[in-house]
């Protein structure tokens, strides 16, 4: 087995949407609360103990999305106080929590999905939907250190003709313009010169190949296919009703029969999967590590 | 679309999609969901539209000059978001929409958004984000004869632009947030919004002020030297 970064891009695409979309979905508290913490300890798996700084950021935006709905809006019956002449109510309350859990695991998934997704994974995936489209993000991708190196030197050479201060705001500013203005001159006749390189060499006579080779193994396909029937099992679920949940006027839900506790069930297991992957790989490396 | 390899089976997708499955989508969706899940619907729509302006920039038989000029400018975009406070973004898509045409103007705008988010954080908001600047670009290219003879609209063109992307985010923000629109919560976030707002119309109008002269320039010189 591989790590889940490793696997096939498209089947960890599929993955992502699957996950995210089902938690953006439905409005069921116990799919959020599974939704939130998957997110959180997949990202912890990852990344350890590390980025304490978004993990705190995230946490008052919680507090913050939380908040917001029971001092916006006034529905429900069952009034905990009164807050200038406005009263807050448990529903509302309720509500803040639920949507928050929703926001911010789905944050924390396209977090760790931003993490997966490298450029070259991107690439691939564009390029199945559309070469040209996937070249034209390869090319702005490696634009973007090239065009940072190139005003550095253009900058550089200013400062030592004694063209360029930066005493005060104006100069600095004027000295900016002048840098940018001259490194888009440059990019632009540079890029020409790249397409006439790139039709000189054969660009467009076939096929565009990738610098990587992503193939479908037996353990993209396992994923595939079990991210996708776990998906239809809470889908089946909620489509037909078993799990709904209303807020207002009061709280009101049904008890979940067995189908509805199938779609937790795999739910659940769909967000666990990559946990499960991480923490199996990780064990084998350590036994085959301590085995030497 | 390369997945697709027969030819009539693509025409006719690039034919369904915009006539026949994107209403499809807003009327069921909207008669299924019981006006609760307007997201997923705008988020399908979202998608779709971006996939069928891909099909269509296929199809198309772009020169490769021209797809490198586009690439030019969107590392422009995307190395100009990392300016604090102001973001060029926007009037870089105006300016590629004015010169290069509609379609360039939506490429630049909308790529760079889902290449820029890889880096200021990727969610479900980037279909939204491809959209709306997509659209600033498109309707750049559009009215690109009127917005080159008079610079006076070209600003104005450049605040509106700013105040719609800023509602058009908030819109998501509020369906996100609660389950179907809810007038209340869009005012309070356009509130909310308000800085951000005003930095966008305020770096909009400068950097056209500040850089629709030179682009112009700097674009026809290389019209005019290379035959693009």
């Amino acid at each position: 087995m591989r790590r889940f970064s490793e696997l096939n891009p498209l089947a960890a695409t599929v993955y992502f949407f699957c996950v995210t979309g089902i938690a953006m979905f439905s409005s069921y508290p116990p799919l959020m609360i599974v939704a939130l913490l998957g997110g959180v300890l997949f990202f912890i798996v990852r990344n350890g103990s590390s980025h304490m700084r978004s993990h705190l950021f995230f946490l008052l935006l919680f507090i913050i999305l939380a908040a917001a709905n029971p001092l916006m809006s006034h529905n429900g019956i069952t009034v905990l106080f009164v807050m200038n002449d406005n009263p807050i109510t448990l529903e509302a309350t309720l509500y803040g929590l639920n949507s928050a859990a929703m926001i911010i695991g789905v944050l924390y998934w396209f977090r760790s999905f931003t993490q997966i997704m490298t450029s070259e994974k991107l690439l691939y995936i564009t390029g199945a939907l559309s070469p040209k489209l996937s070249l034209v993000l390869s090319m702005a991708l490696r634009y973007v250190p090239l065009f940072s190196k190139q005003s550095k030197k253009i900058k550089d050479s200013q400062t030592a003709m004694g063209l360029f201060s930066d005493d005060n705001i104006i100069d600095d500013i004027r000295g900016r313009m002048r840098i940018f203005s001259i490194l888009i001159t440059w990019a632009l006749e540079n890029g020409i010169t790249t397409a006439d390189s790139m039709t000189a060499r054969g660009y467009g006579v076939c096929r565009r190949t990738q610098l990587k080779r992503f193939t479908f193994r037996r353990g993209d396909i396992l994923l595939l296919v079990t991210s996708l029937l776990l998906t239809a099992i809470t889908a089946a679920a909620l489509s037909l009703g078993k799990l709904d949940f209303s807020f207002y006027p009061a709280v009101r839900y049904s008890a979940p029969d067995a189908l509805g506790i199938c779609g937790i069930a795999a739910y659940s297991a769909l967000v666990l999967l990559p946990v499960i992957i991480e923490t199996e790989v990780s064990l084998k490396w350590k036994y085959l590590l301590s085995r030497i | 679309m390369l997945v697709i390899k027969d030819k009539r089976l693509r025409n006719a997708i690039r034919i369904a999609v915009p006539f026949v499955i994107i209403p499809a989508v807003t009327i069921l969706g909207s008669i299924a969901f019981d006006r609760k899940k307007h997201i997923i619907i705008s988020l399908a729509v979202a998608a779709l539209s971006l996939l069928l302006f891909t099909a269509g920039f296929e199809k198309k038989s772009t020169g490769t000059r021209r797809m490198v000029i586009i690439a030019v400018m969107t590392a422009l975009c995307f190395a100009g978001r990392f300016i604090p406070f102001l973001k060029p973004i926007s009037a870089l898509t105006i300016i590629s929409g004015m010169y290069l045409g509609g379609e360039a103007g939506f490429l630049v705008g909308s790529l760079s958004a889902l290449l820029s988010n890889f880096y200021f954080g990727q969610g479900p908001w980037t279909a939204f984000q491809m959209l709306a600047w997509g659209l600033i670009g498109f309707f750049a290219g559009l009215l690109s004869e009127p917005l080159r003879k008079h610079r006076a609209l070209l600003i104005i063109y450049g605040a509106v632009a700013g105040v719609a992307y800023s509602m058009i985010m908030d819109i998501w923000t509020v369906l996100w947030y609660a389950e179907g629109f809810r007038t209340d919560l869009y005012i309070a976030a356009l509130g909310t919004a308000l800085p951000y707002t005003a930095s966008y119309v305020v770096s909009n109008v400068l950097f056209l002020s500040l850089l629709a002269r030179p682009f112009s320039e700097k674009l026809g010189r290389i019209k005019i030297k290379y035959g693009v």
